[in-house]
């Protein structure tokens, strides 16, 4: 996609730690946790990657739709909006906004289709529609997005290291676990994630990074938060997601515009 | 954005007209007193919710801010319509060409042409092309500035490999590239549709009217001449690429006897064939045309045609009924399917992703146009000393002594 991030709304829009990692009012009444909000991202964003999985679309559609997504509960409360329509209706969106639009029709095919049918996903092609609209809303109509991947192979040629490739992209992948891209510019988590796997696969990376003359500070604490992810939230224990996924309300009510 | 939003913040007013993806009405903005345009848009016919191209327009606009680019004042839905609402525009372009009781002096053409570039030059700086540019889709506000609007059709470029369509814009406007078929053009595209609207400014008639793709490149070629292989040496490699019969260049003089030499020399930059020679809309506004004499008129004196007729039909339908084909707009959404190098792929297991892609890192230093031109993503502004020791190292090392999560999800 475009390489001006500097200019981009997303940059613009870059948000600090505290203002991703609020839990809203609303949301600390139902009892909603710091913790609870953060493996109910998790689980949607893996929900996300699988529902996208079988529609067969592009990688960075699934980026651009986990950041939607993750945006959207920097500002929208849980009791508001159902995560479980958010979600593949993020992917619906982020479908159109990377010009590869997959079918309603076929999205919710696969919302009955893959597991788990039990857990209240079962909405219909209006409800995704109904909440197209809302999103755009709750979005602000923001839908550019950047991502790593682009300067991460950049990078990676610059440093020598296009043979690790296959690692650090799955570290990337697995960084959308994470609200990092709604913090971050995507080089600097590209970065942090050239580091891990530098490190993982035993390559010399000082002077490379030395010369990058970045702050390495910032990509440390990317790191952290990456290596913190596969320490503690690699294997989320069923019933630890399913008491969080229950403190949601049973039902909603959908409203679009006036 | 305004802080509140929606159908009540607009008194609506008449229609103003109609265009393929719904009625666009004059408004005032409650909040700000200002005049607006509101379109609303249609809903498919289909069960395919917000209009793609809506959301293109929509998604591109709220990334681009200039004087000379359309303002994108508000967005909301009412009754499941999604209404786009912009800064009322008086006139377009069009309208001036053909309005004959307009005299255009040779500072008012420098005017409209360096509005034109100047957005332009902001789009391309913002990685976007616009992709339908025609005096039609440039609008002139009450104050006189030139906006670029219609962004239903623009892309933002960037990805060396993504392959676009050819099928954009009005075909009297298109790039030779894009009729040789090219997927994978670049800003080119916009300053070759400028050069035709700058040669129309002056004629006061479409310059290259083309009846089909074949006939287009004919005019061209009877133009400019049929370009030679050392003038454009990718091009005979291009998909459509077929032979025409020589034909040698009138001078540019004989097509243009009031130019000036400096306004013939940038036009036949923006009418280079080869889109890597083609002057840049950045070079462009540097160029000597724009300093030398005479200096462009101001917008506020820019002579303007009188307000449109409201209400459908579109007033460009009735004053041109021969005007130009506008091929249907690339709205339905292509699939993109993988294509070889390029970074469209599949999605799975992050070990099937990473087969395909290292591809397309292979090509990325090769061909592509806009290869060379991608900036390196760091900012030199931020630049910092490291501070990375060892003990961080082993640190790390100790918490990635476990193999990583999607190597086995
Ligand atoms: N910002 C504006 N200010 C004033 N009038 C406008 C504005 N935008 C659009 N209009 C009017 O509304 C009409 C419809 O505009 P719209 O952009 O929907 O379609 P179009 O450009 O005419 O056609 P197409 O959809 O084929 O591009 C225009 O012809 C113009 O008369
Ligand atoms: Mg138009």
């Amino acid at each position: 996609m475009a390489a001006n991030f500097w200019a981009s709304s997303h940059c613009k829009k870059l948000l600090d730690s505290d203002e991703v990692g609020h839990v809203l009012p609303a949301d600390q009444e139902r009892g909603l946790t710091a913790e609870d909000v953060k493996l109910i991202k998790i689980y949607l964003s893996s929900y996300i990657k699988n529902l996208a999985g079988h529609l067969k679309v592009r990688q960075r559609v699934v980026a651009t739709a986990i950041a939607y997504f993750r945006r959207i509960y920097t500002r929208k409360s849980f009791t508001e909006f159902d995560p479980r329509l958010v979600a593949p209706t993020c992917l619906y969106l982020a479908s159109k906004a990377e010009e590869s639009t997959v079918a309603a029709k076929l999205l919710v095919f696969y919302m009955k289709k893959i597991p788990p049918e039990d857990k209240g996903f079962r909405y219909e092609i209006k409800d995704v529609l109904e909440m197209e609209m809302r999103l755009l809303e709750a979005l602000d109509y923001y839908l550019v997005i950047y991502h790593p991947y682009r300067p991460l192979i950049q990078l990676l040629q610059d440093a020598g290291l296009s043979d690790i490739i296959v690692t650090v992209w799955s570290i990337v992948n697995d960084s959308y676990r994470t609200d990092l891209i709604l913090m971050h510019p995507p080089f600097m988590i590209a970065l942090a994630c050239i580091y891990i796997g530098s490190v993982i696969k035993d390559k010399e990376t000082r002077t490379w990074f030395e010369e990058l003359r970045v702050d390495m500070n910032v990509i440390k604490n990317i790191a952290m938060e990456i290596l913190d992810f596969y320490e503690n939230y690699r294997n989320i224990p069923e019933e630890r997601l399913n008491a969080a996924m229950a403190k949601l309300p049973q039902s909603y009510v959908n409203a679009v515009g006036d | 954005m305004g802080k509140s939003s929606g159908e009540g913040r607009y008194i609506k007013g008449t229609t103003l007209g109609e265009g393929t993806y719904g009625i666009v009405f004059k408004a005032i903005d409650r909040q700000t007193g200002r005049t607006v345009a509101v379109k609303k848009i249609r809903l498919g016919k289909y069960k395919e919710g917000v209009n793609v191209t809506a959301l293109r327009e929509i998604k591109l606009l709220k990334e681009l801010r200039d004087p000379n680019i359309i303002e994108l004042v508000d967005v909301y839905p009412h009754k499941r319509n999604l209404h786009l609402v912009f800064e009322f525009m008086e006139s377009d372009l069009e309208a001036v060409i053909r309005d004959r009781n307009i005299v255009l002096s040779a500072g008012d053409i420098k005017s409209y042409m360096q509005m034109t570039l100047k957005g332009l030059a902001h789009c391309h700086k913002k990685w976007v092309l616009h992709r339908d540019m025609k005096p039609n889709n440039l609008l002139i506000g009450v104050d006189g500035q030139l906006k670029l609007a219609d962004f239903g059709l623009a892309r933002i470029f960037g990805s060396p490999d993504r392959r676009f369509t050819h099928q954009v814009f009005a075909r009297w406007y298109r790039a030779p590239e894009l009729l040789f078929g090219s997927k994978q053009y670049g800003a080119g595209v916009d300053i070759w549709a400028a050069a035709c609207i700058f040669a129309e400014l002056m004629l006061r008639r479409p310059f290259l009217q083309g009846s089909s793709d074949i006939d287009q490149l004919g005019k061209i070629f009877a133009a400019f001449g049929t370009p030679r292989e050392s003038q454009w040496p990718d091009m005979t490699a291009l998909p459509d690429y077929v032979e025409y019969q020589f034909c040698p260049a009138p001078p540019l003089r004989s097509l243009f006897p009031m130019a000036t030499e400096d306004c013939l020399d940038l036009l036949s930059r923006m009418f280079a064939f080869d889109p890597n020679v083609r002057i840049t809309a950045a070079q462009a506004l540097e160029h000597r045309y724009f300093v030398t004499e005479p200096a462009p008129t101001r917008p506020q004196l820019l002579r303007r045609p009188p307000p449109k007729p409201e209400g459908p039909p579109k007033p460009s339908e009735l004053i041109s009924p021969g005007g130009p084909v506008v091929l249907s707009p690339m709205s339905k959404a292509v699939r993109l399917s993988a294509v070889p190098g390029g970074d469209v792929h599949s999605f799975g297991r992050a070990d099937k992703d990473m087969g395909k892609d290292p591809g397309s890192a292979g090509t990325l230093g090769g061909t592509p146009f806009t290869a060379s031109r991608i900036p390196m993503s760091i900012d030199a502004s931020q630049l910092v000393r490291p501070t990375l020791n060892s003990v961080d190292r082993s640190h790390l090392k100790r918490k990635l002594d476990m193999d990583l999560l999607s190597n086995q999800d």
